[in-house]
């Protein structure tokens, strides 16, 4: 299902315009996915430092390859994906991780199908994130990933707790509106 | 801290209940299982004026970002000094003020909780006559949005303090330093 954004351009449209030359476009588009392709990188380096090299390169692969974006073969996220994916996997090949030992017998590694669709999952989920209102995404990072308590996020806030719950039900309402296609 | 997966029950309660609830549930499982998007730092944004200190071969894939966006969009931040005698920091943003004093400000990699830590050298910045302290600010449109902690100057004009910015720094497009209480800039990128 293709990310709709209430009175913003398409991910399909900012590209076009990012064709086009559109530098604000490109600025927005940045705004959109800055952590979710730092998500990707970080997950397929591993490491912080070679994951912001590698999501840099991305950007400008963005930018580059704009014109190569056909919007009747699908929407924006997955071209997106794509290209991101592609310029992190180049990144890596011109500077390998450093050598580790080799392990004896078969490799314990993850399947790397499997770990494609984990990518491609967390890369959906990232970028949903980003389209929630501020005031809903914070509530759901903060209860998350740092771990408070729904009356403890109230308190860090400055909202009452019914505030915090409302928001947190209609966030996870639009993220599974976002997300239908991961639901099922 | 302990990050532990929020209480479903907990963050959903009993209001929502039938398909709805399977639904959400799944989202929550989504969330718990993909984990927390990373933070990009000062440096990835474009809009941002950031040379890295320790690693060099960004500055390519930078160069590059800068042409694509162009360099009045790269450069708004003001000048990134491009070396630095903390090997740890991150970056470093350049501060000037009309009466000749100027800061440096270090910014090290975000924390785990979204911290920026930072440290200031002031130098040149005559502290208030009335005594009020000195406040740094995170700014959008020039205007102090985002207040990133306060100090003091010695009689020489001279601080160095450590900092904190608990914000998502590329939302902004400046800094500034002003007095406590006002909006001029004393100091600004």
């Amino acid at each position: 299902m293709p990310i709709v954004y209430r009175g913003e351009p398409s991910d399909g449209e900012l590209i076009e315009r990012i064709a086009d030359g559109d530098r604000p476009a490109f600025e927005e588009l940045y705004r959109r996915y800055a952590r979710t392709v730092l998500g990707l990188a970080l997950r397929r380096l591993g490491d912080r430092g070679r994951a912001e090299d590698a999501s840099q390169e991305a950007f400008v692969a963005i930018w580059r390859s704009a014109r190569t974006y056909d919007p009747s073969r699908g929407n924006g996220a997955p071209w997106l994906y794509a290209v991101a994916r592609n310029a992190i996997t180049d990144g890596l090949r011109r500077t390998p991780e450093p050598a580790a030992d080799v392990p004896d017998g078969p490799s314990g590694g993850p399947d790397p199908s499997a770990e494609a669709e984990d990518a491609w999952r967390a890369w959906r989920v990232h970028r949903a994130l980003e389209t929630l209102p501020p005031n809903e995404r914070t509530v759901i990072e903060v209860a998350y990933w740092r771990g408070l308590s729904q009356s403890e996020i109230a308190e860090l806030l400055g909202i009452p707790l019914g505030t915090v719950k409302t928001r947190t039900r209609t966030a996870l309402a639009r993220l599974a509106d976002v997300l239908e296609g991961e639901l099922e | 801290m302990t990050n532990l997966p929020p209480d479903f029950d907990e963050l959903v309660s009993g209001e929502v209940d039938g398909a709805e609830r399977d639904r959400l549930r799944r989202v929550h499982d989504l969330l718990v299982e993909v984990g927390p998007p990373p933070e990009p730092s000062p440096r990835s944004a474009p809009g941002t004026n950031v040379v890295p200190l320790r690693r060099r071969r960004r500055r390519s894939a930078l160069l590059a970002l800068a042409a694509a966006l162009g360099a009045t969009a790269i450069f708004t931040l003001g000048l990134t000094v491009a070396a630095g005698d903390d090997p740890s920091a991150e970056q470093v943003v350049a501060m000037t003020g009309p009466s000749g004093a100027s800061a440096s400000l270090e910014i090290f990699d975000v924390d785990e909780a979204g911290n920026w830590p930072m440290l200031i050298d002031v130098r040149g910045l005559a502290p208030p006559s009335d005594g009020r302290l000195l406040e740094l600010w995170l700014t959008t449109d020039g205007v102090p949005t985002a207040f990133c902690g306060s100090f003091f100057t010695d009689d020489d004009g001279r601080a160095i303090v450590p900092l904190n910015a608990p914000w998502r720094i590329d939302d902004f497009d400046g800094w500034v330093v002003v007095e406590a209480g006002s909006t001029r800039p004393l100091l600004s990128t």
